[in-house]
């Protein structure tokens, strides 16, 4: 009865936005980004893929209430970049990562089926 | 970071002493817990050292590998390394809950004379895994009308006429021209869908299995139901979701740390206890051979102090093994290949929403 409709974890509403970012008041350079409709399979990717970037300060996520489909990621940087920059970085990194797995796997699965005594 | 221009370093990288690089690369597992179970992803954590932690594509081009182990028609067992856990696990929880397939959503009961519910003959029914490829249909909006583009329509016409009658899965019967009740379903389709199972090879839309026990009948007793079954993710009921289950664990890794003698006692029942694991060395000692993969019985010997002492069992951390056993509507090879996917299109989407 009190259960939200299960779609709204993955459905985006008419005219509410993906990701909205709020600069920090107190601090320079850090900012909150606040995504609707994604769980932890992208915030802890994103998390770590922010991690490794050598201007990063800061990098966590959180959902903040596992009823509601949102989930920020709070990002301070040194200086060298502006936190949004970082965050389209380590997205892009993300995209190049996936599109080299994808062509690894497709090259082995030819493989395989070329080599058909190697998957007994 | 990603558009930082490469410098060609003249001198060799730093690395680190070889008690953090175990820390850091290998998971320690004692016989209550295991230690150093955590990654280190920041680029910044050995700055003190002098090593530098960032991620780098060609790096990761370099040391990524994805080798397929055990393929057949419902398992796919494969190792994935070089890769964090975060990446993992997403492609685990995309395998289990993001991957689209076909269930029984909608059932609308004709005549139900039988001891079952509808509402838990309709329940059991959705669970049914049906053979059907879902690229070939598109999701179904809450609004729009069911149409041949986004719904398949089976029929069960059940009647027990003596002894005791069993409804299996197996009697589900494939309408390829739509609802035969359209006023009552809404469910008008143009053309038909044979077409779209024309070719020999494809095989029709029914049921994975034929012998799921959907519901038992006596004498008199008849059911008679139309189903429709439409797109739909894991995330937003488990009917939905294409895999039995997924999962990954680490790679073990054995390794000596103390000299054990071949003839001691010690060095015997390690033998013994793993053939094949341990091997002799020339000098008489034992020393950890392949894979530790087959051998996890060794850890019960562990417990003990006499052979904990020299003998470590490590887990790489970076080097998982993942399996993935479908429920069979779509082949485990496709599956891992349109979750792979949808990670890309994951980050991709966000980049472009920025």
């Amino acid at each position: 009865m009190n259960q939200p409709d299960r779609y709204v974890q993955f459905v985006l509403p008419e005219g509410e936005r993906k990701v909205n970012y709020k600069a920090d008041t107190k601090l320079k350079d850090a900012g909150t980004f606040s995504f609707r409709s994604e769980d932890h399979t992208m915030g802890n990717l994103l998390r770590m893929q922010l991690h490794s970037d050598k201007a990063m300060v800061f990098a966590g996520y959180r959902i903040p209430h596992p009823l509601e489909p949102v989930m920020v990621v709070k990002v301070q940087t040194n200086g060298t970049k502006s936190p949004e920059e970082a965050m389209v970085h380590a997205l892009q990194d993300l995209a190049s990562e996936f599109g080299y797995m994808l062509n690894e796997f497709d090259r082995e699965v030819m493989n395989a089926q070329q080599n058909p005594m190697h998957n007994l | 970071m990603g558009k930082d221009k490469k410098k060609k370093s003249t001198e060799p990288k730093a690395k680190l002493p070889e008690h953090l690089e175990l820390r850091r690369d290998y998971v320690t597992c004692g016989d209550k817990l295991n230690y150093n179970v955590h990654t280190f992803t920041s680029a910044n954590v050995f700055s003190a050292m002098g090593v530098d932690n960032s991620w780098d594509l060609a790096q990761f081009k370099k040391d990524f590998k994805i080798i397929i182990n055990k393929l057949d028609k419902e398992v796919l067992e494969f190792d994935m390394i070089g890769v964090d856990p975060a990446i993992a696990n997403a492609l685990r929880r995309i395998l289990i809950a993001e991957v689209p397939t076909m269930a029984i959503e909608h059932v609308f009961m004709i005549n139900n004379t039988s001891i079952i519910q509808d509402e838990v003959l309709a329940h059991r029914l959705g669970m049914v895994p049906l053979l059907a490829d879902p690229q070939l249909f598109e999701a179904k909006v809450a609004e729009e009308a069911p149409s041949e583009k986004n719904t398949l329509v089976f029929k069960l016409d059940v009647t027990c006429k003596r002894g005791e009658n069993r409804m299996f899965s197996g009697q589900l019967e494939w309408l390829p021209g739509g609802s035969e009740l359209p006023e009552e379903t809404t469910c008008r389709f143009a053309a038909g869908q044979a077409h779209l199972f024309a070719d020999p090879a494809t095989p029709k839309p029914r049921a994975v299995h034929d012998d799921i026990l959907l519901a038992k009948l006596r004498p008199g007793q008849t059911i008679q139901l139309e189903a429709h079954a439409t797109k739909g993710r894991g995330k937003e009921h488990a009917k939905w979701s294409p895999v039995a289950t997924a999962w990954y664990r680490l790679q073990p890794v054995v390794h000596v740390i103390q000299d054990v003698a071949v003839d001691s006692d010690v060095g015997q029942e390690l033998m013994s206890a793993c053939p094949g694991l341990f091997v002799a060395d020339e000098g008489g000692r034992v020393l950890r051979a392949n894979d530790a993969r087959g051998h996890e019985m060794l850890r019960r010997l562990l417990e003990q102090e006499r052979f904990s002492s020299c003998v470590s069992y490590r887990k790489k951390k970076d080097h998982f093994i993942f399996t993935i056993e479908s429920s069979g509507a779509v082949p485990p090879l496709e599956l891992l290949g349109q979750a792979l996917e949808l990670l890309g299109e994951k980050a991709r989407d966000l980049t472009g929403k920025l």
